[in-house]
């Protein structure tokens, strides 16, 4: 066979990923008929239960949890991709070499990214806050993502509004405190009065100003948490609703490869921008 | 056949969560269709910035979706919750 020795020499590849590649067109529709299959015997979510509360722990030990329980599933995915995340990381930088394999590339394409970014908007204090931002992108990205795998059960949790508020709030107590400590509390709380008014060179304390400035800051944490809990639940619903229509035919899978990984990867890099972002806002001058 | 308070509040809702969600997607729409279009003049003028036009563009759109989603959660509580 001439035509294959050919391709194997373009592409330079042997054994089983030239034989996929030889045939991709068959390969890529065995993969369809595998997700059809999978998709049409119950993997698909229930339309009634898309909103429905979700189960909770109302006990442990025998005492009441505050606050009306602990949402189990959530807490489970999130601590999955956290081990995800542990894992990847333990693995990519076992051995570190001079010239990167595989895994050590990625995290470095990623590390290095965002401590451009970081250096970017935060000057010399960049390594200061690259570790959390690095890791709040890691996070959120592959907890959007995740929605993806056809497996009942699996779930993304920023679909729960509990994950993505705790995340911002989190970044909200990271930068007010930063604030304070980096410029001090005199300007922290002058910030909140501007701008003041001004009579003869003598700058006075606007009282109306403060009260905007702090539901604007308000603002800000429900914002940041409801834009990510908003676009993945507005996916996730809109994936299911689509998918009833059309009786789990084809659409899906490019309904869940917009919403699960481009709407996804976007999402995460915006949530970690905005945090950056108000970070800087904070402790720059 | 007549209409109960509790049917009629929620047939209210379900009209209110698509005139909400209708009339909330339209700014967001017009604002990110507007940040794209300076987007592309920006990097039909300086090719070599594309990527930091890119980012920029993407943050300011998200955060011009704000209204849209609020109006997305706004809707969801009408539907699931009224």
């Amino acid at each position: 066979m001439g035509g294959s020795t050919s391709q194997k020499n373009i592409h330079g590849q042997k054994g089983f990923i030239a034989f996929i590649l030889r045939h991709k067109v068959l390969f890529g529709v065995l993969a369809l008929l595998i997700f059809e299959i999978c998709i049409a015997f119950g993997v698909h979510p229930d339309m009634s239960k898309v909103a429905e509360e979700p189960e909770k722990l109302k006990h442990i030990f025998g005492f009441a949890i505050p606050l009306g329980g602990i949402n189990t599933k959530t807490i489970i995915m999130s601590w999955i991709i956290m081990g995800i995340l542990v894992v990847f990381s333990f693995f990519a930088t076992r051995r570190m070499k001079k010239v990167p394999g595989k895994l050590q590339l990625i995290a470095e394409l990623i590390v290095g990214g965002f401590d451009d970014l970081c250096n970017e908007t935060l000057g010399d204090k960049a390594r200061k806050f690259l570790p959390l931002v690095a890791t709040i992108f890691l996070f959120v990205l592959l907890s959007n993502i995740i929605g993806i795998i056809p497996i009942p059960g699996i779930e993304e949790p920023t679909r729960d509004l509990n994950t993505t508020l705790g995340l911002g709030i989190m970044v909200f107590l990271v930068s007010h405190i930063a604030g304070i400590r980096y410029r001090g509390i005199k300007k922290y709380v002058a910030e909140y009065f501007e701008p003041m008014i001004e009579i003869k060179g003598v700058r006075i304390p606007n009282l109306f100003m403060f009260f905007l400035n702090f539901v604007g800051e308000i603002g800000k944490v429900v914002s940041h948490s409801f834009r990510l809990f908003g676009n993945i639940m507005g996916g996730a619903i809109i994936i299911v609703v689509v998918s009833n229509l059309v009786r789990y035919v084809l659409l899906p899978i490019g309904l869940n490869i917009f919403f699960g990984i481009f709407v996804g990867l976007v999402q995460a890099f915006v949530f970690a921008m905005l945090a950056l972002t108000y970070i800087s806002m904070m402790v720059t001058e | 056949m007549d209409i109960s308070g509790a049917e009629f509040i929620k047939a209210a809702a379900l009209l209110g969560a698509g005139i909400c969600m209708g009339l909330g997607a339209i700014g967001p729409g017009i604002g990110e269709g507007f940040a794209a279009g300076k987007a592309c003049e920006g990097v039909a003028r300086e090719p070599e910035n594309a990527g930091l036009i890119t980012r920029t563009m993407l943050v300011g759109q998200a955060v011009s979706e704000s209204t849209g989603i609020y109006s997305l959660v706004i809707a969801l509580l009408m539907i699931f919750v009224v």
